[in-house]
């Protein structure tokens, strides 16, 4: 029996996306660009999904709605895409603690030439809106924010921000990174987030499998097409459809539209048990985020004084999986850029553990971290040279380290 | 990621969490030899100590019976560190047998490590030297004499090249020989040196400069990426009025923003330590700072010091900043 908390890395495909795409795997194999009756279910289908994105975007048009890889590529597709089609403008401004898919392009673009503003965030993870509206100049291209932090959970005000952005200057596009909140948090891009010119996601975040993404582009919005060579999606992303994915996508949707709100509940719950479980039974742990508006789903942890990998390595081992911001987990052999732009402090940069729900965890999914998890950290600080075991206590030297 | 671990390693790991009897966890008190590598900045530190059974006439012969360790690392760190207190009391070594230890044996005992998580096992044979180097001056031993170099000195000292782990020339270049590392990812790997930033892969005198000095190779064809300029840099070469080649910034606004780099990046990092810096004087883009408390008066601390400040302020201010210590 597994315990699955790393929701937020990819969720498993939901038993009704699989039945609706299964036939486009199997009998309605066609070509949705085909001329013959038979390719038509596949075109329908697209249609279909198509206006079902559309719709919990808050009823936006269906045109509007372009169907990609993943939200990867729908974040290059933007950005790389607005740089095109805007030559005169050549600043661009973001955050700190964006996905590797937005920071990763921002600092490619200034390779190129063109001069990027990362905000910072508070302790909290929190963007002060003062620091955006001191960022945008006359040549400001676009200014790309996260909905909500994959790591931290960390929900950003994207209306408002938008809202000033345009207020500034309304020439200035605005791209959010909506592949946490897809699913999760009201889209309506019709209503609050009308100054919203560009929004991305993925499908595998919200069951739908891996593989599909989606990218909202405002009509207007001046951006050149990324993947060119074919008439599909008008254009503006060339290549063949990946006609069952996409079904998929929009079946997903549409059952999140449905489930959204029991679920929402249920979830928050769920984290809100096992946050206050963990905080109850261990000192010297923090919740990174904490003081700001978080995703219900998302328990991001700092253990002081221990590592993630040894935690994640001990949680494996009971079944249960989650995911860490520490060096050691990173493939590279620095701690999570997000928590090190929230000021985090050493002693707990590399002790960070991240648990995401999703509407197929339960209590016994809780019960079972409660069980396990205070006697793992307690093993992996017996052997840490700034704990004190006796006391169950930093070391009274390492204690002044906490504060960073 | 998944794990790429010998059972070996991860049975050693599971059995040091849950504190099996034979493991190694803890502290000797009054050891003979203490030593300690690695920071919990860095994402792993290790505390070695050993106790030896003294030999009456002569130092040399003492004899290692205990070795614990205290850990903050990942799951090989610890079992690297498990590894080296075991292969430590059952070789029966004196303290200097025991530095024929080396990271090999670990990686060996171990049955292998991912090449990124070689540099647990070189923190394991660091924290024995250094221990080691600690016994000798207890027990008046000259390992000079004896033809024992521990290079304890040269880890400070030199030109930095890797500013994130804050690891010197002569430093990666000795390991580079001794560990017989042939590229980047094995530096990295080994020493962890280019693991974070990576600016310093194929800059002038980096790590594939480095490589190319102590291997004699030329120069390998690899382009690499345009380095990625902070915005402040650009921002400064932008507001340089060509003609003259001063700031657009007045100079009360210049040092405003010196000030301010300093007390929102220096000031927190020092005083972690139980230091301080004093910003004495700004002279066009010459900065004079002194150190204080616990940084003051370390002659160590003053060059890394006065490199991380300089490096900071060039980044948060004005590429063109020089720093002097006063």
């Amino acid at each position: 029996m597994l315990t699955y908390l790393d929701n937020n890395a990819t969720t498993r495909v939901a038993p009704e996306v699989l039945a609706a795409m299964r036939p486009f795997l199997e009998d309605e194999y066609f070509n949705p660009s085909s001329a013959y009756e038979s390719a038509r279910g596949a075109s329908d289908a697209i249609g279909a999904a198509r206006r079902a994105v559309a719709a919990a975007l808050g009823g936006v048009a269906a045109d509007e709605v372009l169907f990609t890889s993943c939200a990867t590529e729908s974040l290059n597709a933007a950005l790389f895409g607005a740089v095109r089609a805007n030559a005169a403008r050549r600043h661009v401004v973001t955050s700190a603690v964006e996905h590797p898919a937005v920071l990763e392009v921002c600092k490619d673009l200034a390779r190129d030439g063109l001069e990027v503003e990362f905000l910072p965030v508070d302790r909290a993870g929190r963007i002060d809106p003062r620091a955006l509206v001191r960022a945008v100049r006359p040549d400001t291209l676009i200014v790309a924010l996260m909905h909500a932090n994959n790591e931290t959970g960390v929900v950003f005000p994207i209306a408002d921000l938008a809202r000033l952005t345009k207020e500034i200057d309304p020439s200035v596009l605005f791209l959010t990174d909506a592949t946490q909140t897809m699913g999760k948090l009201p889209l309506d891009l019709t209503g609050e987030l009308a100054a919203v010119d560009l929004l991305a996601f993925s499908g595998h975040k919200l069951h739908a499998p891996k593989g599909v993404g989606a990218l909202f582009v405002r009509r207007g919005a001046r951006v050149r097409p990324f993947m060119v060579g074919g008439h599909q999606e008008s254009g503006r992303r060339a290549g063949t459809e990946n006609v069952a994915s996409i079904v998929a996508l929009g079946t997903a949707v549409e059952l999140a539209q449905r489930t959204h709100a029991a679920d929402e509940t249920r979830v928050r719950r769920l984290r809100d048990r096992l946050e206050e479980g963990l905080l109850a039974r261990l000192p010297c742990v923090e919740v990174n985020g904490a003081g700001a508006e978080r995703l219900p789903n998302t328990l991001n942890l700092s253990v002081h004084f221990i590592e993630g990998e040894g935690m994640l390595f001990e949680l494996n081992r009971h079944g249960i999986c989650a995911s860490s911001g520490s060096a050691c987990t990173s493939g590279s052999l620095e701690p999570s850029h997000v928590l090190r732009a929230m000021h985090v402090p050493f002693t707990a940069v590399h002790g960070s553990i991240r648990f995401s729900f999703s509407r197929y965890n339960a209590d016994e999914d809780v019960d079972r971290v409660l069980a396990a998890f205070p006697d793992i950290v307690g093993g992996l600080r017996r052997l840490s040279p700034y704990w004190d075991p006796a006391h169950d206590r930093p070391r009274p030297e390492a204690e002044p380290m906490m504060r960073g | 990621m998944a794990w790429e671990y010998s059972e070996k390693t991860k049975q050693i790991f599971m059995d040091a969490v849950q504190g099996k009897p034979g493991t190694h966890l803890g502290e000797i008190e009054d050891a003979d030899g203490f030593g300690e590598h690695g920071s919990i900045a860095c994402g792993d530190a290790l505390r070695f100590t050993f106790r030896v059974e003294r030999h009456a006439a002569d130092p040399l012969q003492d004899r290692i019976v205990e070795a614990r360790y205290l850990t903050f690392g990942c799951t090989s760190a610890i079992a690297a560190s498990e590894a080296l207190c075991t292969l430590i009391e059952s070789g029966g070594y004196s303290p200097v047998g025991a530095l024929k230890i080396t990271n090999h044996d670990i990686v060996e005992f171990l049955e292998g490590l991912p090449e990124q998580k070689i540099h647990c096992s070189v923190m394991g044979a660091e924290a024995l030297e250094a221990a080691v180097f600690n016994w000798a001056q207890k027990r008046g031993v000259d390992l000079e004499a004896l033809g024992i170099d521990l290079h304890a000195e040269d880890k400070e000292e030199g030109r930095i090249v890797c500013q994130c782990f804050t690891l010197s020339e002569p430093y990666i270049k000795r390991k580079i020989k001794e560990l017989r590392l042939k590229t980047i990812a094995e530096i990295t790997g080994a020493i962890k040196a280019g693991g974070a930033c990576t600016s310093c892969h194929h800059k002038p005198g980096g790590l594939q400069d480095l490589l190319d000095e102590v291997w004699g190779r030329k120069a390998t064809s690899f382009v690499p990426l345009p380095e990625f300029p902070a915005p402040r840099e650009r921002a400064a070469a932008a507001g340089v009025a060509a003609a003259t080649g001063r700031p657009v910034l007045s100079p009360f606004q210049f040092a405003k923003q010196v000030e301010q780099a300093l007390d929102q990046y220096v000031r927190p990092q020092l005083r972690r330590d139980g230091g301080d810096l004093e910003l004495v004087d700004v002279k066009d883009t010459s900065i004079f700072i002194q150190l204080k408390g616990a940084c003051a008066g370390c002659p160590n601390s003053t060059q890394t010091m006065k490199l991380m400040v300089e490096r900071t302020l060039k980044e948060m201010v004005d590429e063109r900043i020089r720093v002097v210590a006063v």
